[in-house]
């Protein structure tokens, strides 16, 4: 008797259009197998159906003492270029808006414990994602979520990722109005839209019903749609070219006031500028606020305004509208009212942070904190059994990686609670200080740098005091692994940014810490780098921070007036004794990451006998340069941009220099000379290249200098700026430690002196 | 019967006394990792999930299988994940995955430093492919003969069964206790 297949299983169950995409990308996992698909194709291929790769996918893996291959049993079949066909990957699963019915959770626990690890994981885009999952079990799992009523096509890829909204929409007390049905909308009509396939990089939208709360975040996405009413009838701010990644901007108004019929066109408008005119060749330079910087706001919504006019009118742009209570909720059960006196204090304590009252009375939203944005298939299934018990299908991923259940009846509150908490899921201190995010990093990110789930998950465990204290409760901690920034860190009051430098020869893992960021109003600004601190210092730099804070804010002065008010320059004061890594001799601990017992990094660079010892020269320039780069933001708050894009211009010359010196003995300080040599000796052989985005550093130095920014007094293009040095150092840094610390003799033997 | 076909299942040993905590099982299996412990499968990394109350515990991903330090039922173990198919039928898969339990155990046993010890008088079986086993009467029903066979000769001696989770969303499981 033929074993039953999932396929055959679910056959007539599936939407026909899903149904059939799978069957095709199970044919294309076939043909890939076969040889027959080119690896290219099929890694955009499976990124499209949300299938993405993973750290050691490349078949190595750094065991403490060196990188060391794993032997798959695939031999050399890949799924896409350097990504080894047996290799676990993540499956992500988009979560429009982050509403999930209990079935869906349900379903999701099932494949976790199934085919992944037995956790979901909430990421900052209120999608689910899956670790280590196989590839040839992923046909399957999309068939399965499809039953459910899920797709992921187009979770990754160069296409529009989740969209995302205020987790409170429709429930919450001061927005302008539900914004639920429009992201449903859009997410319905651009899903597999022809006009949103050419992408030259992935698009993010998001959806907020208000100006002044961060929930949607709309201000660093590609688009982003802010609700509002005006004489009675509806309308959406409409921003584009947010972006947070290795430079962060703040998106810029598209429209003002774009009627709620206009929303979807205009969308579609913005879609197939993007797709004509963005860039295609450069992935560094591909995401829509390169097109907006390279046209200028101006031009770029002229552009738009012209591809409106060009559109044909389609009935999905309003249909929608006539049924907008379509995505309406309807309580479980009658609202009533929350008793707190005598309810036990564990139960208050999570109610005054993790209960919110709806705009309906006698109704709240739960927010369930997750350590890490993770939870198991069995509280996964708890969580879909109370929401069936308590609020129907009311569930949403929140960007903060937790789960609200809204709809929650104040009578209900501490039933409800207890069953949580029974489940391990009752924790307060959600949206405070005590529940950090974090991106994957380098737990399961191919990406990432530091420890950033280590990280936060000591911070976890350390900062639950500062959550019982008013002044430092409201205060956001995210942590990244890299530059990418998944982990939002610019946004966040204190933000850690993973990077690694050399000491003593060794590779020490490091946070950058980030002060400064606006986490309300739609996340509006963001902040900068003050400095660099070991990973393992970084809870004590909270530690110091948050005291010092808490000892010398003025009034009711908010993090981010404090840090602008007392200056960047005393901050670092305030972390130098917590900014330097002891030697290995004295403490081994600070080479090695949080939660990961394996020396760090040492694999890639070998130790000479004196290297405790030595302090090579470029070290000295690559110092010198950091120490630049605090002056050049200690001058940009104090108002004197140009100076400011001077100095950090500077910096760069000095990083660059040092490298070059380092490599090639001898190079001029004129910045026309050190472009040059740097570009000889550093770019064209590809020393300096990044190994996932190759010279995309090295290209905020040439530009720097061709577009003359050092001469700029425009706020935020120094910002940027600022941005851009702060990553072409570290950079410079990465690049060092690829050399070692004495340069390698194929590459000096290469190397010719530098032309004076 | 179907059942037969089912693929992915997990054997899992509870630890006794006062069991390690997760944590200290991270060096451990990292160093696994590096010395190839399981020579016929491809050891790839180590997570710790601890921060989940009752749940994972400490995993060592593998190709083939996975090994958990579980905490699930609120009950340390160590629990063997059989994950990709291996050749033969569910009996075949059923005493591959005991005894390579019993070998992990043993395994961590030696580690001295760990002082961890796990009973042999108490295993779960669950079978995680909702395909060929639903978590129904009919699905136990043919579990059952087979779990006893495998278990009796990999623990030398019979056993009583006990099915757990029935009626519930959790996958096909028993309980199997020396008699």
């Amino acid at each position: 008797m033929p074993a039953k297949t999932w396929k055959s299983e679910l056959a007539g169950r599936l939407p026909e259009e899903l149904d059939r995409e799978i069957d095709l990308f199970e044919g294309q996992i076939a043909l890939r197998k076969q040889g027959k698909m080119d690896e290219r194709l099929f890694a955009e291929t499976r990124l499209r159906r949300g299938v993405y790769g993973q750290r050691y996918d490349n078949g190595l893996r750094d065991d403490g003492t060196g990188p060391k291959p794993l032997a798959f049993p695939c031999g050399e079949l890949t799924k896409g270029p350097d990504t080894v066909w047996d290799a676990p990957g993540m499956q992500r699963i988009k979560i429009p808006y982050g509403k999930m019915s209990a079935e869906q959770l349900d379903m999701m626990a099932d494949l976790a414990e199934e085919l992944s690890d037995a956790i979901l994981h909430v990421t900052t885009r209120q999608d689910i994602q899956l670790h280590f999952v196989h590839i040839e079990d992923t046909p399957d799992m999309h068939r399965r979520l499809a039953s459910v009523g899920i797709t992921t096509r187009e979770a990754c890829g160069n296409s529009v990722r989740n969209i995302t909204a205020c987790q409170f929409a429709g429930v919450c007390n001061d927005e302008s109005f539900d914004v639920t049905p429009y992201a449903e909308a859009m997410t319905r009509f651009l899903l597999g839209h022809p006009d949103v396939q050419e992408f030259g990089r992935k698009f993010k939208i998001a959806f907020s019903g208000c100006d002044d709360h961060p929930c949607g975040l709309v201000t660093f996405h590609d688009l982003g749609a802010v609700g509002f009413v005006e004489d009675g009838k509806r309308y959406f701010k409409v921003v584009v070219g947010g972006g947070l990644g290795a430079v962060p901007v703040v998106a810029k108004v598209l429209a003002e006031k774009c009627p709620e019929e206009e929303l979807l066109p205009l969308t579609q408008a913005v879609s197939r500028v993007f797709a004509r005119l963005g860039e295609k060749q450069s992935r560094a330079r591909a995401r829509i606020k390169f097109l907006m910087q390279k046209f200028g706001i101006d031009e770029l919504r002229r552009l738009v305004e012209e591809e409106r006019k060009l559109l044909r009118e389609d009935p999905r742009w309003t249909d929608y509208l006539s049924h907008l209570s379509a995505t309406d909720e309807e309580p479980l059960r009658p609202g009533g009212p929350l008793a707190l006196d005598g309810a036990p204090a564990t139960f208050r304590a999570w109610a005054e942070t993790n209960l919110r009252p709806q705009a309906q009375d006698g109704y709240y939203v739960a927010t369930v904190t997750l350590p890490l944005g993770d939870f198991s298939s069995d509280q996964a299934r708890v969580l879909a059994d109370l929401a069936r018990r308590y609020t129907g299908d009311t569930l949403r991923c929140t960007v903060e990686q937790n789960v609200a259940l809204r709809w929650v009846s104040g009578a209900d509150a501490l039933a409800l609670w207890e069953a949580l908490d029974a489940a391990g899921l009752g924790a307060p201190g959600a949206g405070t200080i005590a529940d950090p995010t974090s991106c994957p990093g380098t737990d399961t990110c191919k990406l990432g740098i530091s420890s950033s789930r280590g990280l936060t998950g000591e911070l976890r465990k350390r900062l639950t005091v500062l959550a019982d204290d008013p002044v430092t409760r409201p205060l956001h901690v995210k942590t990244s692994g890299c530059f990418n920034s998944c982990g939002q860190h610019h946004v966040a009051d204190i933000g850690f940014l993973g990077v690694s430098r050399n000491v003593g020869g060794r590779k020490v893992p490091h946070f950058n810490v980030v002060l400064g960021g606006q986490w309300t109003e739609n996340a509006k600004s963001y902040g900068l780098v003050v400095g660099a601190v070991p990973s393992k210092s970084a809870p004590e730099a909270v530690e110091v921070l948050t005291r010092a804070y808490q000892e010398g804010r003025e009034g009711d002065e908010s993090f981010q007036a404090w840090v602008q008010r007392i200056g960047k320059g005393t901050i670092r004061k305030l972390l130098e004794p917590v900014s330097k890594a002891p030697s290995y001799e004295e403490d081994p601990s600070y080479y090695r990451d949080w939660g990961d017992p394996r020396e760090y990094g040492t694999g890639d660079l070998g130790v000479g006998e004196c290297a405790g010892e030595i302090v090579p020269w470029v070290e000295f320039g690559l110092t010198t340069s950091e120490q630049e780069q605090y002056e050049a933001q200690d001058l940009y708050d104090a108002g004197q941009h140009q100076a400011a894009a001077a100095k950090a211009f500077a910096s760069m010359v000095t990083a660059a220099a040092a490298l070059v010196r380092h490599l090639a003995g001898q190079v001029r300080d004129e910045p026309s000379d050190v472009v040059a040599a740097f570009r000889r000796h550093l770019v064209d052989t590809e020393l300096f290249f990044d190994p996932f985005v190759k010279g995309k550093f090295a290209d905020y130095f040439f530009r720097a200098f061709e577009r003359r920014k050092f001469e700029t007094d425009d706020p935020e293009a120094v910002h940027a700026l600022l941005d851009e040095a702060r990553l072409f150092l570290e950079a410079s840094h990465a690049c060092y430690q690829r050399l070692g610390a004495t340069p390698p003799p194929s590459a000096a033997g290469l190397i010719q002196p530098a032309a004076e | 019967m179907t059942i037969t076909h089912a693929e992915r299942l997990q054997v899992k040993l509870y630890a006794s006394a006062t069991p390690p905590a997760g944590e200290d099982l991270v060096p451990v299996f990292h160093r696994w990792i590096r010395e190839h412990v399981v020579d016929d499968d491809t050891l790839i990394d180590v997570v710790d999930y601890g921060h989940v109350k009752d749940g994972p515990g400490v995993a060592l991903i593998g190709h083939g299988a996975d090994y958990f330090y579980d905490e699930s039922e609120g009950r340390k173990g160590l629990l063997f994940f059989r994950k990709r198919a291996l050749e033969g039928d569910l009996r075949g898969r059923l005493q591959d995955a005991f005894t390579r339990t019993l070998e992990g155990a043993a395994r961590l046993e030696g580690e001295g430093a760990l002082d961890v010890a796990f009973g042999r008088d108490e295993v779960l079986v669950r079978i995680l492919d909702r395909l060929h086993a639903p978590n129904d009467d009919a699905s136990y029903a043919a579990l059952e003969p087979l779990v006893r066979e495998v278990a009796e000769a990999a623990l030398g001696g019979a056993v009583t069964l006990e099915r757990v989770g029935a009626g519930t969303k959790g996958p096909l499981s028993v309980r199997v206790r020396r008699a």
